[in-house]
């Protein structure tokens, strides 16, 4: 029987091309999700957990740092502690005007607990000497003019010189903000913050693991979170990224579809294969071959494809990482530097490919052995017209799809995103086993709309539902690829949707110029920066000083209501003042005890005004200008803010804003962001982007199938597609009735994948974003319409070739009986 | 039982169309080198405007490829095929198809309809293909005299075996072909069924001027038509006028089958 597989397998190896191709596709799809994922959490590990590489113990959450490092020094196993402390200041950099935003962390004394990555230079040794980030964009030897604000908000300047520049790999946030490194004396003469986290190097020869038990007893009385520098890091990569294996699990979700695609795909074609085999299957029957040996050489043919096309999945996935690594590199959303393959990934691969192909092959093979030994005699039957539905089927589809849009109900209406995933899933499931009897009527009645396109059309409608159960899982396949990509795309949509609005009422500016002088800025400041390339629109505000009820003056704006209509992007956190109200900040419902629409008193110059409370997210009382001045005549020019025009690269626009606004003031501040904002959008884009061509590749795998059931009818309507020949259809007519045939099963699983994904993304981002505040509905109409038109385009390729087959039948078919 | 034949020749007509279909030199060869075999060998052949004509002959006599080049089906290795004036051996695949639908009907020993289409959708196929509307009066006429007026909306599986053929035999007389071609029409068909299936090809021929070739291995079928031309390894071993089944025994024993 072995002789009867291997020969098998060798004279049918072309046929196994498309099971091949559906597992590698499938099993490449799961390796290389597991690589990227592992390499993705690598790379973020070692980018935003860098400062804890070096560190086997971090403290964090530290209240009262007096004392604490002598604490932990003192313990046995202690090899090296450093006290991060941090801090902020604005830097002028040689040759740019205007300053800028740079974040500073102090430099661990210890070597063993330096973690920078020196792009150049080294790191500073003595106050006065500065390594900074890339993005600050000075070079070693530059020397940096710092300021930096006390308490009572008085200036005060000192000079760095730049020793280094320190590369930040693959960190995030590295393109946001500039980072200034410095010795923790200088962090302290910048107006140091409380120390942030305490890290500890072990002493060689310590386990990490009893240094945190040790160091969490020393400082049980302190309050404070004690973790190894490896949980700190992927504490820090999850609050950086989202989260790592969220994402890796998402992906595994659409390896899963991808493999149950593939798995109908593959029963396929064995059902083709043991169809075209059928006397061959018999005659080994008629001379000798019992049922059970028919069976197992089928499975062995299974597991030996499976086995074979998993190994080359595995490869194919491994490939495909490194592909998207070298492409993606470290700077995007989803950093990647070099590949990281993990063992499981490979043995996961090889056991789910060859497990999919054999539990994909029984129910073929089961087939297979009820082929009676006399059918070897016996002309080729044609399928039967009608096979019996499975109640069975019909039962646990519902049972399964019920209760799964009962839980997607409550998911949405209760906003937890679990029901829905769980009711997703249930449902899903549901509806692929309820697919097997909804989609032949379906495919039927598309079948009689298209009756007028002639009789090949005709013909078609009626062989598309000649063998329904094919038809539903050929249907089926496609089905749930495009289920699961429109869901994507709905949910993706609406999804952006909803986080431009929150980001765009949270960041109503994009760009904000501060003037930090008490003389103000010159009234032109709005208009010089409004001509900078890429901005849209600026509005100045006043500021001014104004008493408020707690009997202290702060400081207060005052903004032209219609001009900074124009700039904001949306009021909706952010609501602008009418003449007689007060948009105060949050923090004054407890310091002045006033609510929202309640009044509040100011006092100016000439007396306290009554004004209605509006609160919103503002760092100081915003009043109208006009209102202001009333209050404080002296009030003087200081905030600009801007709008971007849409499309712009917005760190270009700030820079250049930054220069010039510097130019005009030279202390003064610039906030982008825009940056953000743009950086939001580009992971969405991303994601969406690669989850498509992920779930592309169902689709793909889908449409393998589709190709593989008309090849079937081709084998099995041999005699019937002669008599047509003989009867005056055309080879074109015959290439015609087979696309037809496609396009109607095709187009049927489009259609009904397209409403069906269209339901699941809407549920989806009702149910995660419903209870985020406000939900913004998108429907994208143009992607989904493309993609009836692609997966519909699509099966009409994949009629080419059984078409081409079909169309050299000659017409004597029909009478070689 | 058989009466005379009325042979309809018009004085001042070109000899050529008296005959619907005529071969001359027809071989085909299947297979190079030593192992060719030569189904046709050398066949010279014509079947008069409307008349009946059966071609016989044993197992492997080359019966069948005739019959499958003269009607288009298949290409011959060497020498002409002529229906009417149109040479068939000159015509290119799409061509072929055109006339076939056009010009040719066809009945087979079995599979010859599609089951996806019920009786009357069967019957005007060839026709749909050919983008002609059957004429309905004719229509009318070939149904009732098949007896097929009831079963016009049942699917072939809803049909007896002579049912079946007997669609087929009126999807072969539906566009007036110049020639219908039926492959062991009886072949898979109870006696009686046969029986009315070449009652009805007899009756075609006399009442229609309809020209028929039958390919068949059954003497008393062979019986039905009026004249048998007999083949033998692939070469034509004789001709029977007016034939009987017992005429055509002892012709098919001369040939030792």
């Amino acid at each position: 029987m072995f002789r009867v597989i291997t020969a098998g397998l060798r004279a049918h190896a072309a046929r196994l091309v498309a099971s091949t191709i559906a597992i590698v596709i499938a099993v490449g799809f799961v390796v290389a999700t597991l690589t990227i994922g592992a390499t993705t959490r690598s790379t973020v590990l070692e980018a935003v957990g860098a400062r804890y590489v070096s560190a086997d113990v971090v403290v964090t959450g530290i209240q009262d740092p007096a004392g604490l490092d002598a604490d932990v020094a003192g313990l046995p196993g202690v090899g090296a502690v450093d006290l991060a402390t941090s801090t902020s200041v604005q830097a002028v950099v040689p040759g740019r005007s205007g300053a800028q935003f740079l974040l500073v962390d102090s430099v661990a004394e210890d070597p063993a607990l330096r973690w920078q990555q020196l792009a150049e230079g080294a790191l500073p040794d003595r106050p006065g000497e500065v390594a900074v980030s890339e993005r600050v964009g000075a070079d070693v030897g530059d020397v940096l003019t710092v300021a930096t604000y006390d308490e009572e908000g008085r200036e005060d300047a000192s000079q760095a010189t730049v020793v280094g520049v320190v590369d930040l790999g693959g960190d995030p946030s590295a393109g946001i903000n500039g980072r200034a490194f410095v010795t923790p004396e200088q962090v302290a003469a910048w107006g140091g913050l409380g120390p942030s986290e305490l890290r500890i190097a072990a002493a060689d020869g310590t386990d990490p693991d009893s240094l945190v038990a040790d160091v969490r007893a020393a400082l049980a009385d302190r309050d404070v979170e004690v973790r190894t520098g490896e949980e700190q890091a992927e504490q820090e990569a999850a609050s950086v990224t989202g989260d790592a294996e969220i994402l890796t699990t998402v992906l595994l979700v659409f390896g899963a579809v991808a493999l149950l695609v593939a798995g109908l795909v593959i029963a396929n074609t064995f059902a083709v294969l043991l169809a075209q085999r059928t006397r061959e299957l018999a005659l080994l029957r008629c001379i000798g071959a019992t049922s059970r040996q028919v069976r197992r050489s089928v499975l062995a043919e299974a597991a030996a494809t499976g086995l074979g096309a998993s190994v080359l999945g595995v490869g194919a996935g491994i490939g495909l990482a490194v592909l998207a690594s070298a492409l993606v590199g470290t700077d995007s959303p989803v950093p990647l530097a070099g590949v990281e393959v993990p063992l499981s990934a490979v043995v996961l691969g090889l056991v789910v490919g060859t497990g999919t192909t054999l539990l994909a092959a029984l129910a073929p093979a089961r087939a297979a052995t009820r082929i009676a030994p006399l059918a070897a005699l016996r002309p080729l039957d044609p399928a039967p017209l009608r096979s019996r539905g499975g109640l069975l089927r019909l039962a646990a589809g519902l049972l399964l799809l019920v209760p799964g849009v009962l839980l997607m109900a409550g998911g949405v209406v209760g906003g937890e995103i679990l029901f829905s995933v769980g009711g997703g899933a249930l449902s899903f499931l549901g509806v692929v086993l309820l697919a097997q009897r909804a989609v032949p009527p379906v495919v039927a009645a598309a079948g009689r709309l298209v009756r007028s396109g002639g009789v090949t059309a005709r013909l078609a409608g009626g062989n598309a539902t000649r063998n329904p159960r094919r038809t539903a899982a050929t249907a089926t396949a496609l089905l749930i690829g495009v289920t699961l990509t429109t869901a994507m795309v709905v949910g993706a949509a609406s999804t952006r949707a909803t986080a431009q609005a929150e980001l765009t009422a949270q960041y109503p500016t994009d760009v904000v110029v501060t003037g930090n002088t008490e003389d103000g800025v010159p009234a032109s400041l709005a208009e010089r920066l409004a001509a900078v390339d890429g901005v849209r629109a600026a509005a100045g505000l006043q500021a001014g000083g104004v008493t408020g009820p707690d009997g202290y003056e702060g400081w207060t704006l005052g903004v032209d209501p219609a001009a900074a209509a124009g700039v904001l992007r949306s009021t909706g956190d952010l609501p602008l003042p009418a003449e007689g109200t007060a948009v105060l900040p949050w923090w004054t419902v407890e310091g002045w005890g006033v609510e929202d629409g309640g009044r509040v008193t100011l006092t100016g110059d000439d007396g306290p005004r009554t004004f209605t409370v509006a609160l919103g997210d503002t760092d100081y009382p915003l009043l109208t200008v006009g209102d202001l001045t009333a209050l404080d005549p002296d009030a003087v020019a200081d905030t600009v803010w801007l709008r971007l025009d849409d499309g712009v690269d917005p760190a270009a626009v700030v820079d250049e804003v930054t220069d010039v606004a510097g130019s005009i003031v030279p202390t003064a501040a610039v906030t982008g962001l825009a940056s953000e904002r743009a950086a939001l959008d580009e992971v969405l884009d991303v994601l969406l982007l690669v989850v498509t061509g992920l779930l592309g590749v169902a689709v793909l795998i889908a449409l393998i199938g589709v190709g593989n059931t008309l090849a079937l009818s081709v084998v099995e309507r041999r005699q019937e597609n002669g008599l047509l020949r003989a009867l005056g259809l055309t080879r074109g007519q015959v290439r015609g009735l087979l696309a037809w045939e496609a396009t109607l099963v095709a187009g049927v699983a489009a259609v009904l994948g397209v409403v069906l994904g269209a339901g699941y993304g809407l549920v989806g981002v009702a149910s995660l974003l419903g209870d985020q505040g406000e939900l913004v509905l998108s429907f994208p109409w143009l992607q989904v319409g493309a993609i009836v038109v692609v997966a519909t385009v699509a099966g009409l390729l994949a009629s080419v070739l059984p078409a081409r087959r079909a169309a050299r039948t000659p017409p004597v078919a029909a009478l070689a009986a | 039982m058989s009466a005379p034949v009325p042979v309809m020749t018009i004085p001042g007509e070109p000899p050529p169309a008296a005959d619907a279909v005529r071969a001359t030199g027809l071989t085909r060869t299947y297979g190079r080198g030593a192992t060719a075999v030569h189904a046709l060998a050398g066949v010279d052949v014509a079947f008069t405007r409307g008349a009946f004509t059966a071609i016989m002959g044993p197992s492997g006599s080359g019966k069948s490829t005739l019959m499958h080049c003269l009607a288009g089906l298949d290409t011959p290795t060497g020498g002409q095929v002529f229906l009417g004036d149109t040479e068939l051996t000159r015509l290119r695949d799409d061509q072929l198809t055109k006339l076939r639908r056009e010009r040719i009907g066809f009945v087979f020993q079995s599979f010859n309809l599609l089951p996806v289409l019920d009786a009357r959708e069967n019957i005007v196929l060839p026709m749909q293909l050919a983008g002609r509307r059957p004429d309905p009066a004719w229509f009318d006429a070939v149904v009732a005299r098949l007896g097929l007026r009831d079963r016009l909306r049942h699917r072939p599986s809803e049909l007896s075996g002579g049912q079946q053929q007997r669609v087929a035999v009126a999807r072969a007389l539906l566009s007036r072909p110049d020639v219908v071609f039926a492959d062991e029409p009886t072949g898979n068909l109870d006696s009686r069924s046969g029986a009315e299936v070449l009652d009805l090809l007899r009756s075609s021929v006399r009442e229609t001027g309809q020209t028929v070739v039958m390919v068949t291995h059954d003497p008393a079928a062979a019986a039905y038509a009026d004249r048998v031309v007999l083949l033998a390894d692939g070469r034509l071993a004789g001709e029977i006028d007016r034939p009987t089944a017992d005429s055509v025994l002892s012709a098919l024993r001369g040939l030792g089958a």
